[in-house]
């Protein structure tokens, strides 16, 4: 089986999908003959030619307008942007245009916004951010940000064939920091289900995106202490599995909710009340919070650290929490 | 001396200033104007006393127009497009009255004067063409297959809307057979929209129109110019029709754009622009035919400017009072239905009075009969305001609509590569 980067993984995922579907194509800028900025879309102007790989003006409302309205004629766009922090330029058109038109007037809107979001790549505050709350908080919307190559793969190409409108947030730092193996065959990840990354049975960390490899390397550090992390990596934001939380809950009774996103209104503080929803009397101690600080993405190295949950944080919060 | 020795440079910089340029350095354009009469008058904020209110200067003592036979309508098609405008008009009224009775969620928003431009354009459209309509272009809904009914339902917020209930006024659409794009509130919006559908129509191998409007007060937002831009810039089939009816809610055009002429904008983007009387439902037509005919060859979008006013408030609570009164005058002689009555009765003795009498006899009894079963017909259950937030469970089949597109294959292989990276 070929190795392939959580980058390739997804590019190969759109292409499969191009070539299975005529309906899916590509809108974004630099998509083009660049191949993207990040390179996500290489190849695939030769390929599949210059009418389904659109290389546009630099208007995000547009970009997502226009992507919506393919997609009442029945096209499945997949919108690229440079990066997520651009996702702003087109709020309005998400979260009103997009995001109440199968509600209110029953028109399905099948596109797939993508795109690069995340930090600790010495990007400042406009290249580094984690937007996904903002359209988690959006009804209508599905948010997907996945944490491996083979997952990436799996969820773009089931973002792709979903009805409705999904953001998918791409972590950049993954791009071509991981790599490993990737069925070249057709094959989906569901939306709106977790999965489970590491088996434990001390504490739960619940998790996504770059923080799931945080994690993982947290609880190698722990296991030698006797302390057995499980650690399960959300895959969707919105819709939550709200079954795999409960259920690692009832299985650790202990939990750290661990986002590279800011504190306020971050999704811990969600998830901590679904936990006190579903869960409350599986609990031997307090939820747990660990995530970036609440201030813009600062751009220096020494300050990004700062900003950034890494892993001694989770390793510190762990022992904690074991102990209380 | 010094002085003088400074005059001289400035002396020469003069004659040099005064010369005139080559004709190469200037460019010009031209922008088609239909319009009869081309009225100029300003509105300015004056201290009166006490108070701040709209002036306007210029000349509003000029005679009404004649209408301008159109180049493309039939006598029938004349006064099909006449019944249009009787039946939004009147439905407006009844709509009016059904909020003084109480029967009416919310508000109400008029395009009272502007009826010949919402049903004339929408007339020109073909079946697998699209409409994306504006709060004040409920005429163009009627035209495209809605009945009077759907939206005082959409008013009264009944069950049997075509929202369900779920959303107000002009707030639906209809993706399987009437091709209407739903607006939202937000302005400008529905133009990269209209244009990606036509985008969608084009890479399943169809050509079609698409028309959508715009308001002078609209006009001012950003997505506006990134909608027309794409469409530009992607040769598009967009029939844009800027309505400019001289008020966005309380602000006068003249502290929206500093253009002369809305359709200047057209230059800008690099599309042909056309101005045209909005109160002339002939010059509309010929206007919207043209702009979907050249949509249809493949030959990119068009800017319209219709020229009007907006004869209320922006909804029933404003009663527009900052409107000069001279100005209600100028264009209430320019009522766009009395004018295309005029025409079709005395100019061209289309009608005559009985069948005229007749005409509006029949809409004002598909009114009343829309209006019984609107009024009568049930509020929603609390219960269904459930559901429905995702597609799910097949609720929707979603296929091409023009047609599989025909895919090119190239040779291009899937690329693994390891490619420039941006950051560390």
């Amino acid at each position: 089986m070929p190795q392939l980067t959580y980058l390739e993984a997804i590019r190969q995922g759109i292409w499969e999908e191009m070539e299975r579907d005529p309906t899916v194509f590509c809108i974004g800028e630099d998509i083009g003959i660049y191949g993207g900025a990040f390179k996500v879309t290489d190849g695939f102007i030769d390929r599949f030619g210059a009418e389904r790989v659109i290389d546009t003006p630099i208007a995000e409302s547009a970009i997502v307008g226009a992507a919506f309205g393919a997609s009442l004629t029945g096209m499945r766009p997949v919108a690229e942007f440079q990066f997520m922090d651009f996702i702003g330029c087109a709020f309005n058109q998400i979260v009103n245009m997009v995001a109440k038109a199968h509600y209110r007037w029953g028109a399905p809107a099948p596109l797939v916004i993508r795109g690069p979001s995340g930090g600790n790549v010495h990007g400042g505050p406009f290249h580094s951010q984690n937007p996904e709350m903002w359209f988690v908080h959006a009804p209508g919307l599905k948010v997907v940000c996945p944490a491996s190559a083979y997952d990436a793969k799996g969820l773009i190409k089931a973002a792709i064939r979903d009805n409705n409108p999904v953001i998918f947030f791409e972590h950049k730092y993954l791009y071509r920091r991981i790599k490993e193996e990737v069925p070249e065959e057709d094959y989906i990840v569901p939306l709106g289900k977790a999965r489970t990354a590491r088996e434990g049975h001390d504490l739960s960390i619940i998790t996504y995106a770059a923080m799931v490899h945080v994690a993982l390397e947290a609880a190698e550090i722990l296991a030698k202490e006797g302390i057995d992390v499980e650690v399960v990596d959300l895959r969707t934001l919105s819709p939550l599995d709200r079954e795999a939380i409960a259920q690692t809950v009832g299985k650790t009774n202990k939990v750290i909710v661990l986002h590279e996103d800011v504190r306020t209104g971050g999704i811990a503080g969600e998830i901590s009340s679904i936990i006190n929803e579903e869960a409350f009397d599986d609990l031997d101690g307090p939820i747990v919070r660990i995530t970036a600080r609440d201030s813009p993405v600062p751009f220096s190295p020494p300050q990004e650290e700062y900003f950034l949950p890494n892993i001694s944080d989770v390793v510190r919060e762990a022992r904690r929490l074991k102990a209380y | 001396m010094a002085k003088k020795k400074r005059q001289k440079p400035a002396q020469a910089a003069a004659r040099r200033s005064a010369a005139p340029l080559s004709n190469r350095n200037q460019r010009s354009y031209t922008i088609a104007d239909h319009r009869l009469e081309m009225p100029e008058f300003s509105l300015r904020q004056v201290r009166v006393g006490d108070s701040v209110r709209y002036e306007v200067k210029g000349d509003l003592s000029a005679p009404v127009p004649p209408i301008r036979d159109s180049k493309y309508l039939s006598k029938k098609q004349c006064i099909e497009i006449y019944r249009w405008m009787l039946l939004n008009r009147k439905m407006e009224t009844a709509l009016e009255n059904l909020y003084k009775q109480g029967k009416v969620v919310g508000g109400v928003y008029f395009g009272l004067g502007q009826e010949a431009c919402s049903c004339a354009s929408a007339y020109a459209l073909h079946k697998e063409d699209w409409l994306g309509p504006m709060i004040r272009n409920q005429g163009s809904l009627l035209v495209r297959g809605f009945s009077a009914r759907d939206i005082m339902m959409q008013y009264m917020a009944k069950a049997g809307s075509p929202t369900k209930g779920r959303d107000a006024s002009s707030h639906f659409g209809d993706i399987q057979s009437r091709n209407v794009v739903a607006p939202i509130s937000t302005l400008g919006d529905l133009i990269p929209v209209l244009a990606g559908v036509a985008l969608g129509a084009r890479l399943q191998g169809h050509s079609i129109a698409v028309m959508t409007y715009i308001g002078d007060g609209g006009q001012s937002t950003g997505v506006t110019y990134e909608g027309i831009n794409f469409a530009a810039v992607q040769n598009l089939g967009l029939v844009l029709f800027v309505e400019n009816n001289l008020w966005g809610y309380s602000t006068p055009a003249d502290m929206q754009f500093r253009v002369k002429d809305l359709a200047e904008r057209a230059i800008a983007y690099g599309i042909p622009g056309v101005i045209v009387d909005g109160t002339d439902a002939c010059q509309i037509y010929d206007a919207a035919h043209e702009a979907c005919e050249r949509a249809r060859r493949g030959e990119g979008p068009t800017l319209i400017e219709a020229k009007m006013m907006r004869m209320k408030g922006h909804a029933i609570h404003d009663a527009a009072d900052y409107v000069p009164k001279p100005l209600f005058e100028y264009w209430r002689k320019r009522d766009c239905i009395t004018r295309f009555e005029n025409y079709l009765v005395n100019i061209k003795k289309w009608l005559t009075s009985r069948e005229n009498a007749a005409l509006i006899s029949e809409v004002e009894r598909v009114l009343d009969e829309d209006r019984e079963f609107a009024v009568n017909s049930p509020m929603p259950t609390p219960e269904s305001a459930a559901g429905g937030v995702h597609c799910e469970d097949g609720c929707h089949q979603i296929k091409p609509k023009y047609g599989v597109p025909k895919v090119s294959a190239g040779t291009g292989k899937f690329k693994q590569t390891e490619a420039a990276v941006h950051f560390r």
